[in-house]
This record gives structure tokens, C-alpha cells and sequence, in this order.
């Protein structure tokens, strides 16, 4: 039973067809792409800060009519190697959420702020490359936003256990479906054909210890999950923090005593952010 | 009003009994665009087609002594010859009946009665789109060596101010042996697409991006903005090429590998390398060969630095 859910549910997930986004972020791209004096740095910024649109260009990049799929990990890369006009053509093709807006925002901002938090716990860990694990922060949600769309019914029922049983979003989502984001998460990744590192991030980040190839990556995110709920910035569908895993902040060799730092500094980039309008 | 004529000196076959078909075909194109030799039957035009092909074949399929599919298909069972476009004619009643297209090798049909400059536009498309696919680089789909050097001379013969930039990528061999030359033409994809999208960003300005072949590419630029342009090519190109290694080889920033004399070496992660030739005011090129060879020994004190890097050529500067 358990598993024929399992198998109807991964179809209507990885048939999807649009993934839609907030308004305001959509329009700021729209008129950037149409600024000639725009640059990709810039424009690469603005797409960062959405989950959707970032996830829409590189699984683009990825995807193998470009010729190197799991090769690109950053937003940056992937306009590089996109191009204006087809970059031009993703905005123009991506619809926005008006139906969902309300209920999306704070999953936006929990996206969002578990980027920037992913960036500084990596930079603080010494990793190279922090910008992939914002990426990897940024997406780490994305099976929840394929979910209300794909599985409308399953997501008011997940929405449902959350409110009823005061369960968090993951725990109800096993109870409901008998499996969690992080499944749907890794469905898409590889669909996609997302690098592994990014992959690893947004299907590990409640158990990195089981992450095989990138364990940084599954624990920075978790501990950014984490920090980004301890600030309340945005939600993840309910109102709870993650239990931090011990073994995350080993993996990283990071103590305790040094998350007071990268909790001082995450609340200086998020005072950056905060004033950002989503909706 | 007439179409712009696309073609210059081309050379045409039409081989026909059909007097009419002959004028009017030949009266479609002045003789500065193209000219035709009509040959009435069609197995004497066959021995003249495989010695001396011409740029455009059109078959009637009215022939009396051979069927114009067959002539086709002896045409297009030759890599020499297959690129050579062949436009079939046909009556209205040839197309009821039903024939397979995959054994009909013709690369556009016409159909009697023919309105002159529909048959124009036609033959005009079918030609320009067989030199495209002719002159595509399998692999970046990018204009090749043909067209490469046309767009050269185009320049040259204009007299316009242009920087032609050459570029290649140091230890790209000891990549491909080292991964495998899928994992090698997934770098030349990347940096196809990096060289073509750092070009078109400069809007609206001239600009032409060429596959020479393997690791070699070509761009043409406006003189005064070919510096920025090299410079963000070779940014860019830094950044993304290492997620081409694998974790380790990227962590350490070398691959180990086998020299061209089979001995065990340390390679670094490739780099891209970019000689600039100009033909401005102080020093025009007069042939597209010259600037080859101008390219070339820049490239030498290019490929001296081990790291991406660009060399102007400071001679007419």
C-alpha cells in the first residue's frame, strides 16, 4: 500500500510541468532580463534569493542538451553558460503563485534564510566553494513547493496532521504519505540531473550522517535548517525547530561555543535581506 | 520587388528534357549568383557531377533514361559528394503516389507548375541551409572552418576595423586521457557556450564565434571591446572548469597523467589561453591566411603562461 503511494506519488511529482513563483521576485528578474545594461552578476543575485528560479536554471544547465549534465552548482555559472536569451525565455515561461502566495511566503523566506545561513556555516567550517551550499540550502525545501503543487491533496493533509497532531511538517509528512521532502527532494535532484553535492544537500539534510558522497554539504544544511528556524525567519510549514544533530556540527569539526559566531554573523546578512518584500 | 540574392558564384546542374523548366530556372538568378548547365539526359550528367560537382543539383523526375531518385541517391551514397543539395522536380500526379522519403534522397522537391519565386526562395533556402549544415561543428553545432575563414575575408575585404581572437585550452590532452573524451567534450560544450555568451553580451555590436575544431575556437569582436571581452571569458572559464574534475583532482588542482613521450606526469587543472590579432587603420590584414599565421605565434607566448590568460597582438597597436 505504502509503496504503491510511494510510486504514483514520484510520477506526479517528476511530471511536473511549471514550477511557479512570488510575484515580486518574478517581476525583478523580468525587468532586469529586459535591461540591456543589466549584467549577469546582477541578475544572478535576484535569482539566488528564489528557490524556483534557481532551481529552473540549473536544471536547465544540467540537463542534457547543454551537453554536461551535474556539472554546474551555482546560479552564476549557469547564466554563464545559459546565456541571456535563454535565461530570457525561463522568466518569461515561469507563471507566478497568486493562488498560494499567503501560504508560500514564509517557506520563501525559511529558503532564503537557510541560504544565507548555509554560506556562512560552510565559510565557518572552511569549505571551499560556500556558494554551492547556498544553493544547497536554498533548494533544501523545494519538495515541499512541488508537493502543493503536484499533490495538492496530500499537502492539505500533511498541513492538516501538522495543525491537529502539533507534529513538525517532516514528521507529519511520514505520517501522512509514509515518507518525507527529503525522498521527493532526491527524486527531483536526480531528474534533474542536479550535481551531487546539491543533491546530497536538499535529500540529507534530517539525517546528513546517511549522506555517501557530500556529508558537508547534508550537514551544513542541516545545521543552516536549524539557524534559520532558531531566528524565525520565514517558516517551513510549521512552527517548530529541527532538533540540531550533534553529529552534523562533528562533521564539520564545528563546537558548539563556535555557532555563537556564525549566529552573530548570519544576523548581520539576514538584516539584508529582512527588508526584502516577497510577496 | 526581387529577393536579395544570398549566393554568389554558385554552379548549378539541372538535369531536364524540359526546355521550359531550363529558361525558366535559369532566368531565376542573374549569372553572378548562379549559373546552370542543363544537361537534357541523365546518365552522360553523371560522370561531369562526380568530376567536377557543382553547388546545387536539380533532378527532373520527367528523365527518360534514368529515375531522378536513383540519380539521388548515387548522388548522396558518396561522402564526397553528399553534402552536394539535390532538388528533385516533380508532376502533381508523381506525388499521389506514395514513396518512402528516407530512400529518396533529395533534400527539397518542387512541383510542376512551378511560380518562379516560390521556386527561387526555395532553391535559395535549400542552399543556404545545406551550407550551414555542412560547416557545423558536430559537437558545438558552431560554424567551422569554412565558415570561419569566409567571415574572415568578409572582414577583410571590407575594410572594417576587427580583433580576431584565437583561443585554445592548455592540458586539455592529459584531461581527455586522463577522464575519457566524453568527460573531454563536455569541457569543449562548456566552453563553447562560455566564449559564444560572453561574445552576444555585448549588444548590438558585430560579432562571429567559430569551432575550428577540438580545443581551438575563434571570435571576432569590435577592436575596442575585445580586452573586456577576453577578460571575462578567462574569468568565467576559471571558475566553472574545475566542477569538471573530480573532488579530489579539483582539491589538489592537478591531475595525474601521461605525457605525449609516455612518461607519468603532474598536469594542472586547464587553463584557457587567447592570441588577439587586429586589423585596424595602423595595420590591415590583407588575407585571412595572414592573420592565421600572425595568431599563431601569439598563441606560442600565450601558451607560455601556464594560467588562462590573453595576448594582444601589440604590433599594429
Amino acid at each position: 500500500m505504502e509503496q504503491d503511494l510511494k510510486t504514483s506519488v514520484k510520477g506526479q511529482i517528476l511530471s511536473i510541468k511549471d514550477l511557479p513563483t512570488l510575484p515580486k521576485v518574478l517581476d525583478e528578474v523580468s525587468r532586469l532580463v529586459q535591461d540591456p545594461n543589466a549584467n549577469t552578476d546582477e541578475i544572478a543575485k535576484i535569482i539566488s534569493r528564489d528557490q524556483v528560479l534557481s532551481a529552473k536554471v540549473l536544471k536547465m544547465v544540467n540537463s542534457p542538451v547543454y551537453g554536461f549534465p551535474g556539472r554546474i552548482g551555482t546560479v552564476q555559472h549557469a547564466l554563464v553558460l545559459l546565456g541571456f536569451n535563454v535565461v530570457r525565455g525561463i522568466i518569461i515561461s515561469t507563471s507566478v503563485f497568486e493562488m498560494m502566495v499567503k501560504a508560500m511566503e514564509g517557506l520563501w523566506e525559511h529558503s532564503l534564510g537557510c541560504a544565507l545561513a548555509a554560506n556562512v556555516v560552510a565559510k565557518h567550517a572552511g569549505l571551499p566553494d560556500p556558494e554551492e551550499f547556498s544553493v544547497a540550502g536554498l533548494l533544501h525545501d523545494l519538495g515541499k513547493v512541488v508537493g502543493a503543487v503536484q499533490l495538492p491533496e496530500l499537502h492539505e493533509a500533511v498541513a492538516a496532521a501538522v495543525r491537529e497532531k502539533d507534529l513538525r511538517w517532516f514528521e507529519a509528512e511520514r505520517a501522512v504519505m509514509g515518507f518525507g521532502h527529503d525522498r521527493v527532494n532526491a527524486w527531483l535532484a536526480r531528474h534533474w540531473n542536479l550535481p551531487g553535492n546539491i543533491r546530497e544537500g536538499m535529500s540529507h539534510h534530517h539525517s546528513p550522517e546517511t549522506a555517501q558522497l557530500y556529508p558537508d554539504t547534508a550537514a551544513v544544511v542541516h545545521v543552516a535548517d536549524f539557524i534559520v528556524r532558531v531566528y524565525e525567519f520565514g517558516t517551513g510549514g510549521d512552527d517548530q525547530a529541527a532538533p540540531l544533530s550533534r553529529k552534523a556540527l562533528e562533521m564539520l569539526k564545528l563546537k558548539l561555543s563556535d555557532l555563537d559566531r556564525v549566529l552573530d554573523e548570519f544576523a548581520v546578512q539576514l538584516a539584508d535581506v529582512s527588508d526584502l518584500d516577497l510577496a | 520587388m526581387d529577393d536579395i540574392c544570398p549566393l554568389r558564384g554558385q554552379q548549378a546542374f539541372l538535369l531536364s528534357p524540359d526546355t521550359e523548366l531550363a529558361e525558366l530556372l535559369t532566368g531565376l538568378w542573374p549569372p553572378e549568383c548562379m549559373r546552370f548547365t542543363v544537361f537534357e539526359r541523365g546518365r552522360r550528367a553523371i560522370e561531369h557531377l562526380f568530376n567536377d560537382p557543382p553547388d546545387l543539383l536539380v533532378v527532373d523526375e520527367r528523365l527518360p533514361d534514368i529515375g531522378g531518385a536513383e540519380v539521388a541517391s548515387l548522388v548522396k551514397s558518396e561522402n564526397v559528394y553528399r553534402q552536394l543539395p539535390v532538388v528533385l522536380v516533380m508532376d502533381r500526379e508523381g506525388l499521389d503516389q506514395p514513396r518512402d522519403w528516407d530512400q529518396v534522397e533529395v533534400d527539397d522537391f518542387l512541383v510542376r507548375p512551378l511560380d518562379p519565386k516560390e521556386t527561387r526562395a526555395r532553391v535559395n533556402l535549400t542552399m543556404l541551409r545545406a551550407m550551414r549544415a555542412l560547416d557545423a561543428n558536430p559537437l558545438s553545432k558552431l560554424p567551422g572552418n569554412t565558415s570561419i575563414l569566409q567571415r574572415i575575408q568578409q572582414c577583410v575585404d571590407s575594410g572594417e576595423d576587427f580583433a580576431l581572437a584565437y583561443c585554445d585550452l592548455d592540458y586539455f590532452k592529459s584531461f581527455n586521457d586522463k577522464y575519457g573524451f566524453s568527460r573531454g567534450d563536455e569541457v569543449l560544450m562548456m566552453t563553447a557556450r562560455v566564449i559564444v555568451n560572453t561574445i552576444r553580451a555585448f549588444g548590438g555590436v558585430r560579432s562571429f564565434v567559430g569551432h575550428v575544431g577540438g580545443d581551438d575556437f575563434v571570435f571576432i569582436m569590435p577592436p575596442d571591446l575585445v580586452e573586456e571581452a577576453c577578460r571575462r571569458v578567462v574569468q568565467s572559464f576559471d571558475s566553472i572548469v574545475p566542477h569538471f574534475y573530480d573532488a579530489e583532482d579539483r582539491a589538489r588542482g592537478s591531475i595525474v597523467s601521461v605525457d605525449r613521450q609516455g612518461v607519468t606526469r603532474t598536469f594542472p587543472i586547464m587553463a584557457v589561453s587567447i592570441a588577439v590579432v587586429f586589423s585596424t587603420e595602423k595595420r590591415r590584414l590583407s588575407h585571412a591566411g595572414e592573420a592565421a599565421s600572425i595568431a599563431m605565434g601569439l598563441k606560442k607566448k600565450a601558451k607560455e603562461n601556464p594560467k588562462s590568460c590573453y595576448v594582444l597582438d601589440q604590433r599594429e597597436r
